[in-house]
């Protein structure tokens, strides 16, 4: 693994068991992520995306095979391992935005910072985030009160608010429209090229795998084509 | 860390079902309401009877000869009464202090007889703290310094006796070289209320009742205290000064009865106190499992920013926290008025009771009041957010085992 290499996966297989069922949602992946991807994995439902996401974000762990995120052995770190190199690294993107609602949008990405610590500077890093994000109009909003686009580039700004190494975003398009997806999108493009964030999104979305420069396809739960792309230029659109 | 936003989500997550954490905060201040008045029912009823036992004879302390907490034999004398008492009423914190003595005898008028206590008392010393004597019906006069061969009896004794003021009783008691007779006049006759107390009084001046027994000096010297609650701390202070062969002990030990009667009421308020408790510990503890299982999805999303399992128990111990202050105030709002009322108004149980009642020759109060002050703010402070802390820890462990990944994926 070079200094270069964020996440690298070998063999890795993740059993879910059911009572006596067992589900084999990934059936060894071998992959790496380098630092400055912006990786689509695609793949039928059921395909293992999720469940990959889920291991690399530290949510859950494997079933057998090596799996190194940041340089931290997933086999071998604890809950609060995990925990501490969520809050420190990883950023997240939910397909359902899941921001909390009782909060504005300031509050949202100010309340990741006061977990990781940040103390008085928070709410003035906050602000700049949304103000650099294009979302200064929204700082005061509650997500009840936001277009379900508006609330995805929010949940970009609280993901990317704590500096992460990796941003790791779970079909981040599937329940926004053409435009907004468009403008998320660039949004994510954007902090890739402009601040060097690495980025993996989990997607059945072309528009997704349009803005990608690299390409992982999972099928049952292998990784049966790894290519990289000339993505679509930001300015493009 | 737990910050501004955390508590900003906190106080707002409780508007999220404004109807929901509206009933929980009602339930809490009922539980603590209820709670006051079995508190304020409780220290009136335990300070009634403690004052009860203490101005009925027994006095907060009590000096006495070191052999009678074991013997209780009224024939024992203090070592030196007059020195005893002297330091008594230096003490700071007396009230009032009357030295006694007691001797059982017999009181004879014509054919009829009546076995009594024979007290020897210091009049005016009694008058100021014995209840029995100064709170009685009196007819004709109570003993004066000075006194000799008078007495005042109970009114039961004089009608059992069929005597009436100024006739002469024949008294026969146990003195220190044997059996001992003397002639009393009656002065007074007391009217307790209590028939039990009515038919053993028999109070004579201290000087006539170490002449009729023998036995000079007091036997025991009944101290008031201007408060209660320092009884143990005075009690020590007492004891230090007292010579070797007396003893102070508190009413609890003259008064057995009556400790044991306030002590079992105190457990019987406190085990209805503490069912209550639960019970709102039960309720709020239901409302907040269930507000954990509606955010399970929410926790998780926080989990998997990277919150931690302490983080997640301060977010639910805030709201804990507010529930418990909300309550307080509820709580406040009922019971404070209800408990004002039964600290002004009382509970009269003269008419329930058909007169005055007396336990061991204790002469309790007719009216119970209950007691009120600052102290129900703490107490519904504490009842409140004890119970809410108490009904958060279940949910709040239960928030803490969620996996992120689950509750992503299945919420």
């Amino acid at each position: 693994m070079n200094e270069t290499t964020l996440v690298e996966a070998k063999d890795v297989t993740k059993v879910y068991r059911t009572g006596q069922v067992a589900v084999h949602a990934l059936r060894g992946v071998t992959l790496e992520i380098h630092d400055g991807d912006f990786a689509a994995i695609v793949g039928p439902s059921g395909s293992g995306k999720t469940t990959l996401l889920n291991l690399v974000g530290a949510l859950d762990s494997v079933t057998s095979g090596r799996l190194t995120v940041l340089g931290e052995d997933m086999t071998a770190l604890g809950r609060r391992g995990k925990a501490d190199l969520r809050l420190r690294s990883l950023g997240f993107v939910f397909q359902a935005y899941n921001l909390i609602p009782v909060l504005t949008a300031r509050e949202n990405v100010e309340f990741v910072l006061e977990l990781q610590g940040v103390g008085r500077e928070r709410e003035s890093r906050a602000g700049q985030v949304l103000r650099e994000l294009g979302l200064e109009d929204l700082t005061d909003r509650r997500p009840p009160e936001m277009s379900g686009g508006q609330q995805q580039r929010v949940a970009v700004a609280r993901a990317v608010a704590s500096r992460p190494r990796l941003v790791l975003a779970d079909e981040p398009t599937a329940n926004l429209d053409g435009e907004n997806a468009e403008v998320l999108l660039r949004m994510m493009r954007s902090l890739n090229a402009e601040q060097g964030l690495t980025f993996v999104l989990s997607t059945h979305d072309p528009r997704v795998v349009a803005h990608a420069r690299r390409v992982v396809t999972l099928v049952d739960g292998r990784v049966a084509r790894d290519e990289l792309k000339e993505p679509s230029r930001v300015d493009d659109e | 860390m737990i910050g501004p936003v955390s508590v900003k989500y906190a106080v707002r997550g409780m508007f999220r079902h404004l109807r929901r954490t509206i009933l929980s905060v009602i339930g809490v201040g009922i539980g603590v309401a209820i709670g006051q008045f079995a508190a304020s029912w409780m220290g009136g009823a335990t300070e009634m009877q403690i004052r009860a036992a203490s101005e009925s004879g027994a006095g907060h302390l009590r000096v006495v000869p070191a052999a009678w907490p074991e013997t209780r034999e009224n024939s024992l004398r203090l070592t030196d009464w007059r020195k005893a008492l002297r330091a008594v009423k230096r003490l700071p914190g007396v009230r009032l202090a009357a030295p006694r003595a007691r001797a059982t005898g017999l009181l004879a008028f014509g054919n009829r007889t009546a076995g009594v206590e024979v007290t020897g008392v210091e009049p005016a010393a009694e008058r100021a703290s014995n209840r029995i004597v100064a709170r009685s019906r009196l007819q004709g006069r109570y003993l004066s310094e000075g006194d000799a061969g008078v007495t005042v009896v109970g009114a039961a004794l004089a009608e059992r006796l069929d005597t009436d003021l100024d006739d002469d009783l024949m008294v026969t008691l146990s003195g220190k070289d044997g059996i001992r007779s003397a002639m009393l006049r009656i002065v007074g006759i007391l009217s307790t209320g209590s028939r039990d107390l009515d038919t053993s009084l028999c109070h004579v001046t201290l000087p006539e009742h170490g002449r009729l027994t023998g036995r000079e000096g007091g036997g025991e010297i009944a101290v008031l205290l201007e408060d209660y609650r320092r009884v143990e701390r005075a009690r020590r202070t007492l004891a230090d000064q007292m010579p070797p062969g007396d003893l102070v002990v508190t009413w609890e030990v003259v008064n057995p009865a009556i400790a044991a009667n306030v002590k079992g009421d105190t457990a019987f308020t406190r085990f209805i106190v503490f069912i209550v408790v639960v019970m709102v510990v039960l309720g709020i503890a239901s409302a907040q499992l269930a507000v954990v299982l509606e955010r399970r999805r929410e926790f998780g999303v926080l989990m998997a920013l990277g919150m931690r399992g302490r983080q997640v128990v301060s977010l639910l111990l805030i709201e804990a926290v507010l529930t418990g202050l909300a309550g307080a105030a509820v709580g406040l709002m009922i019971g404070g008025p209800v408990t004002w009322l039964l600290a002004t108004k009382g509970v009269d149980f003269s008419e329930l009771m058909g007169g005055e009642v007396a336990i061991e020759n204790v002469l309790l109060d007719p009216v119970v009041y209950g007691s009120f002050g600052p102290w129900l703010i703490w107490y519904a402070l504490g009842v409140s957010l004890a119970a809410t802390l108490a009904a958060a820890v279940y949910p709040a462990w239960f928030a803490v085992r969620t996996d992120p990944a689950e509750a992503l994926r299945t919420v």
